[in-house]
């Protein structure tokens, strides 16, 4: 189960060496390029993962991000979300920590879902991609779906799912 | 470096050194922190990444705007959302790869579905999602993004 994608991943790429290597070579290429991308991208990320950790109190982000923040909360969520940067996968820790220091469930799903699709800093940049239209049709459509999810999520997930979280969250950051 | 990664790096650095001159103890026990929680998700994200290069080396631009065709009808847009589910990329990489898409002539419709769940649903980390929160909560969030994914086809279907 473990390593299931490791153990694919190489059949696959011994199959391909005999249909055609240059796909195997290219394959290790883009492993390289993403290992590369992803220690260029990210260290920044965990550092204030960590300087979270150590200087914001509990007390603090429960009454910003906890469970009567309210539409502050999810606005904060949301701020957090779009102005980060880096791969989504890197959103997850930063998600731990926020339920570690008592953010709600809810609002820490929106930030990881905003924090994959909806990013504020370049929006000039993907209009100058795919045009206006376009960038204002999926970033709406997705903030709209996103909140509704994120409310629904509130009444989905029962108090002791969202506990779990908070269990997982505490031996993912222990010491 | 796109843009908002520089501005990352920036305020990270200037929040280090602010926390370095407040408390030098509490900074070295915060990045201590962080590095043990890069540490942690890194062998869960090492096999992906093999298994992800993989899958960039066979389902390339031209494999996929080949199928994406303006005239792809249902097909392209299932194969679109299919293609875009399989793994995450930020959105700095997938607007470029959108707007590619575009210039060789595959369809609206097609391109908004691949470029929503390209960014926002990854089964490929299923596993280490539901490992980090819960089965439930991982699957929840990727339907909820691949929903997002259906309503863009059809404003694009309305709009355009």
């Amino acid at each position: 189960m473990k390593n299931k994608f490791l153990v694919l991943s190489v059949i696959i790429l011994v199959v391909y060496i005999f249909i055609d290597i240059s796909v195997t070579i290219q394959a290790f290429k883009n492993t390289g390029n993403q290992l590369w991308s992803m220690l260029l991208i990210v260290p920044p990320i965990f550092l204030l993962i960590g300087l979270f950790d150590v200087w914001v109190p509990r007390e603090k982000v429960i009454l910003l991000m906890g469970e009567n923040s309210g539409i502050k909360g999810m606005f904060l969520a949301f701020l957090l979300g779009a102005l980060s940067a880096g791969p989504t996968m890197a959103s997850f820790p930063v998600a731990l920590i926020m339920l570690k220091k008592g953010a709600k469930y809810s609002n820490v799903l929106f930030f990881v879902m905003t924090w994959s699709t909806l990013k504020i800093p370049i929006i000039i940049f993907q209009v100058s991609q795919v045009g206006l239209t376009l960038t204002a049709i999926i970033n709406i459509s997705m903030l709209f779906v996103f909140i509704i999810g994120a409310i629904f999520a509130e009444k989905l997930f029962t108090s002791e799912e969202k506990q779990q979280f908070y269990q997982k969250a505490i031996n993912y950051n222990k010491q | 470096m796109s843009i908002d990664t520089i501005i990352m790096y920036i305020v990270t650095f200037v929040l280090l050194i602010v926390s370095f001159i407040l408390d030098k103890e509490k900074t070295f026990k915060g990045v201590k922190k962080g590095a043990k929680a890069f540490l942690k998700l890194m062998p869960i994200l090492l096999p992906l990444f093999l298994f992800i290069g993989i899958m960039l080396a066979i389902v390339t631009p031209q494999f996929i705007s080949n199928i994406l065709g303006a005239d792809s009808g249902f097909i392209g847009m299932l194969f679109a959302l299919i293609v875009g589910s399989i793994t995450f990329m930020p959105a700095f990489v997938s607007y470029p790869l959108g707007a590619q898409l575009l210039a060789n002539g595959a369809g609206v419709a097609q391109v908004a579905a691949f470029l929503a769940t390209l960014m926002s649903v990854g089964i490929v980390y299923y596993a280490a999602e539901s490992k980090l929160f819960s089965k439930k909560a991982a699957i929840y969030r990727n339907v909820i993004s691949f929903i997002g994914a259906l309503l863009i086809i059809l404003v694009v279907l309305v709009v355009y």
